[in-house]
């Protein structure tokens, strides 16, 4: 029987589950449950090493140190934590070291509110840090779909020798649903890690060809964008209006649109499960009678609608598209309803 | 889908309120989900959470309009009390003044749950006691079910040491609503 269990709680066993067994981190709301409890359960498997530093920045430099000795490592953070972190996150795109972060996302600039939101996506989309990499961002809408996300985004990872971040409002963290917990997998060392004897090839710094670099990178993220697309999608093929969102804020939106689909109106949904890559494909099921393309989100000016405007451009489709940031929270139902009578109505504007 | 929230000052139990009635629901079959206020408001001295369950997936696990709302002080009556869906009911305990409520379309019950909990002496399960009327007023589960649910959950947090005491609470305060409505 699936139990109830705390969102944080439940991706701390995951992780355990998926093989990490490191984890290095300094606490912050709403993402402390997931180093609370790997404190304590870390020590109960072979390996398992779990360390509280003085800060974010020690935390994610000891996580590449992990990662380099190929060990599954993991940290968990929240919007300004995770800001502290990012040289370290592009040192690790550099290094080619998979890791996984999560990150349970908390409304606001500078330090930031205590309210749940999806503020960051821009920032988790774009890399973060210096330089021009990406990296996985995975948004999981249950705690199921979180629990579940965790070996994924580790095999992703390593397939791709990437970082991976599960991207999740606060709100997830905090609530509790009923969870079915994976199996224990068996994980091996990485081939890449050091063992010792330093068997690596040398690499001086000024050996580096830039231009090769950026040609493999190039291919690489071509790759992942032609095969690791994820989305839910319902009902979009012959709608009036396609909703999109990711999230709680997705799923709250789906709510709407089935209520809204009972009152007879033709609304589709697309969710998108990776926000990186972005799940464009989702885009060939939209006709061309769609009349516009809705985006539900929790932040204040609206993140993820920029990449549906681009997209859409890039597959052809003109319709307008409206943007709805609910800046923080759950979306309530009633709310996204309203709202489209607006856009229906014409009251609400496109922004793209 | 039924929407409960539950709400009073920390420490009073409000959340496992919430927990007790979102496990049951799991327990027997449902889907649930169960959120609390955090942060600031965990640390302000009022707490609150919100239950959903029914058979369907739960699109939103936020407070929207509850069919149910268990207040254990005035702050939380007032905060919440407007929010609660037509014909919905409010449970309050006997600290609360339900006399300045002004709403007329949602049944507002008193239950003794303080005197009741110090009556069986434990001060400590006026929250249980609420939970037996709300339980009964759901009519979802049986008596039984509840008290069942009731000592899993918290057997499996180790704490077994009030099952009997809980357990009376629970049977008080669902005794007490069947006298009641």
């Amino acid at each position: 029987m699936a139990e109830m269990m705390k969102g944080n709680v439940a991706i701390g066993e995951a992780a355990i589950r998926a093989g990490v067994r490191f984890y290095a981190g300094y606490p912050i709301t709403p993402s402390s449950e997931i180093m609370e409890y790997l404190s304590w359960r870390l020590g109960e498997v072979d390996d398992g090493v779990f360390v509280q530093l003085e800060n974010e920045i020690a935390s994610i430099n000891m996580v590449v140190g992990a990662a380099s000795c190929g060990v599954r490592a993991m940290t968990a953070s929240s919007g300004n934590g995770i800001s502290l972190m990012q040289e370290a996150m592009s040192v690790l795109a550099d290094e080619n070291l998979p890791v996984v972060i999560i990150t349970m996302v908390r409304y606001g600039n500078g330090l930031a509110t205590l309210y749940s939101s999806q503020t960051d996506y821009l920032r988790e989309t774009r890399g973060g840090g210096h330089g021009d990499y990406r990296c996985f961002v995975l948004c999981p809408y249950t705690v199921q779909e979180a629990v579940d996300m965790v070996a994924l985004a580790y095999e992703l990872a390593e397939k791709y020798k990437m970082v991976s971040i599960i991207m999740a409002e606060g709100a997830l963290g905090q609530m509790m649903e009923p969870v079915d917990l994976p199996a224990f997998l068996d994980v091996k060392r990485g081939e890449w890690g050091f063992d010792g004897t330093y068997t690596n090839a040398k690499l001086g710094y000024f050996d580096r060809n830039s231009m090769t670099e950026a040609e493999e990178l190039r291919e690489r993220y071509d790759l992942i964008k032609e095969n690791e697309q994820r989305w839910d999608s319902t009902d979009v093929a012959d709608a009036d209006y396609v909703f999109m969102g990711f999230g709680l804020a997705g799923r709250s939106c789906l709510g709407a649109v089935e209520d809204l689909q009972a009152e007879g109106h033709k609304v589709g949904f697309i969710r998108p499960i990776t926000a990186w890559p972005f799940p464009e494909k989702a885009f060939a099921e939209i006709g061309s009678n769609t009349k516009g393309v809705i985006v539900v989100e929790t932040n204040a000016m609206g993140q993820m609608v920029e990449d549906v405007a681009m997209y859409m451009k890039k597959h052809g489709l003109q319709m307008p598209v409206y943007s709805l940031p609910y800046v923080y929270g759950v979306p309530v139902i009633q709310d996204i309803k309203d709202d489209f009578k607006k856009i229906v109505n014409n009251e609400l504007k496109e922004v793209f | 889908m039924k929407e409960l929230v539950f709400a009073g000052f920390g420490g009073q139990g409000v959340l496992t309120s919430g927990l007790i009635v979102s496990d049951m629901a799991v327990r027997y079959g449902a889907n649930a989900t169960w959120i609390p206020s955090y942060g600031s408001a965990m640390r302000g001295g009022t707490a609150n959470c919100t239950v959903k369950y029914g058979t369907r997936f739960i699109h939103n696990p936020s407070q929207e309009k509850p069919d149910v709302l268990m207040a254990m002080n005035q702050l939380s009556l007032l905060a919440f009390g407007k929010l609660v869906k037509e014909n919905g009911a409010i449970f309050v305990s006997e600290m609360v003044d339900a006399s300045v409520f002004e709403r007329t379309d949602v049944k507002v019950y008193t239950i003794p749950c303080h005197e009741i909990a110090d009556e069986i002496g434990h001060a400590k399960g006026a929250n249980i006691v609420l939970t037996g009327a709300i339980l009964h007023y759901l009519g979802d589960h049986t008596l039984e079910e509840g008290l069942s649910s009731m000592d899993i959950m918290f057997g499996k947090k180790g704490k077994t040491k009030y099952a009997q005491l809980n357990e009376m609470a629970m049977r008080r305060g669902y005794e007490y609503f069947e006298k009641l409505k």
